[in-house]
């Protein structure tokens, strides 16, 4: 319970850190249903999971691992807040989705449904992330710093790299599973476009 | 960043196509937060917990018991909270009813550890709760009683909700296990959290 309501245009830092839980808390459970499934998604998020599914890894410690090199271009392109903040996001995200797997597996999960609620489940717990200033690190970071250096937009960086990574994809996973990893990255990015506004959620 | 479909220019007024993906996922999301705490035999507040009480107690579904139990309330939101109120309410319950029936059937679990469950069950319940008061949706039930009781007699609704709660939670005391019941307390507590926490009308102000 909060003593008194903070001012609406800022986050205090106890409601930073419930957004912060809930949302990769939802990133966390929904890994187990990837993971499940045999799937995969974009971003630093899907090149940890190929790896830890080629070099039978904990996905937590290589998702951790891999986005260590990002956190340089963060912290000079959006400065040290933003930087502890995604740090602590990832770190949360590689603890839970190591944690989770022994609490929660399942019997049966239809792929489809799966992929459609890992969608769900993912679009919002990133759309909490970033609305308390968050993020996941990654490519994210990486395409703005390149944006900003070579005038290439940072939406093409990101698309191009997902395309690269799906193409790799394509040749470790069977086919339905490709397909399926695809449906659920059109939910994610479906849900976020849709409803991450800052014009509608203006906390920041 | 090219946006991939023209976004609508008004951000005080929902469109109906986004509502329709703020019910979906918002709906779903709640159904699988109520197929986690049915599995693990617990209850939460309001008319869906006086539902899994009566589902326990008597053998029959949740999702029937959930959509009759709804139906008497219509007639007091018809005329308290009008047509479009009432019609998407029913809406929603018939949905999510709809939604806990069929879940089980694509997504079932072989291990559940009762902490997490009841922490998953207010989290993704919680969530999907506030989506569909933002999208100015309800699960129809007490809520409109809590506000009829609040215009007629002066008790604030929230206390009115609250009263209900606790008399459902001393009676589910008194029928199930008392382990069954605080694990239950528990994910009432999350849920109410992440509603109490983030729905305010001066953050998000679409509607």
């Amino acid at each position: 319970m909060q003593t008194a309501d903070p001012k609406a245009d800022t986050h205090s830092l106890l409601e930073d850190a419930q957004g912060f839980i809930f949302g990769t808390a939802m990133c966390a459970f929904a890994l187990v249903m990837l993971r499940d499934l045999g799937l995969v998604t974009g971003q630093t998020a899907g090149l940890a999971l190929l790896i830890s599914y080629m070099f039978k890894l904990p996905f937590g410690w290589v998702f951790f691992a891999v986005n260590l090199p990002f956190y340089w271009f963060g912290y000079k392109r959006m400065g040290l807040k933003f930087v502890l903040k995604t740090f602590a996001c990832v770190a949360l995200i590689s603890v839970f989705s190591e944690v989770f797997p022994h609490f929660v597996s399942f019997e049966t999960l239809n792929p489809v449904f799966g992929a459609i609620m890992l969608g769900f489940m993912t679009g919002a717990g990133l759309m909490a992330i970033f609305r308390h200033g968050g993020s996941l690190g990654g490519i994210g970071i990486l395409a703005l710093y390149l944006q900003d250096a070579t005038k290439f937009k940072a939406g093409y960086v990101q698309l191009a790299f997902d395309a690269c990574l799906f193409a790799v994809a394509a040749f470790i996973l069977p086919l339905p599973q490709v397909l399926y990893s695809l449906l659920g990255a059109v939910v994610v990015n479906l849900v976020i476009a849709i409803n991450h506004r800052r014009d509608r959620y203006i906390a920041m | 960043m090219p946006a991939p479909f023209p976004i609508p220019q008004n951000p005080a007024k929902h469109t109906l196509f986004e509502d329709l993906q703020g019910f979906s996922v918002a709906l779903i999301t709640t159904a699988i937060g109520l197929t986690i705490i049915a599995q693990l035999g617990f209850i939460t507040g309001q008319t869906a917990g006086l539902a899994l009480v009566i589902s326990y107690l008597t053998g029959y579904s949740f999702s029937w018991v959930f959509w009759l139990i709804n139906i008497p309330f219509y007639a007091l939101a018809w005329f308290r909270m009008g047509k479009e109120f009432t019609i998407k309410s029913a809406l929603c319950v018939t949905a999510l009813s709809i939604l806990v029936a069929v879940i089980p059937k694509w997504m079932s679990f072989d291990t559940l550890n009762p902490v997490f469950g009841t922490i998953a069950f207010g989290i993704l319940t919680g969530y999907g709760l506030l989506g569909t008061f933002r999208h100015k949706g309800s699960l129809g039930g007490l809520g409109v009683v809590a506000l009829y009781v609040q215009d007629t007699y002066g008790i604030r609704a929230g206390i009115v909700q609250l009263c209900f709660d606790a008399v459902l939670f001393t009676v589910a005391f008194f029928l199930f296990e008392p382990s069954r019941v605080l694990y239950s307390l528990l994910g009432a507590v999350i849920l109410n959290g992440v509603i109490a926490f983030n729905h305010r009308r001066d953050r998000y102000i679409a509607s």
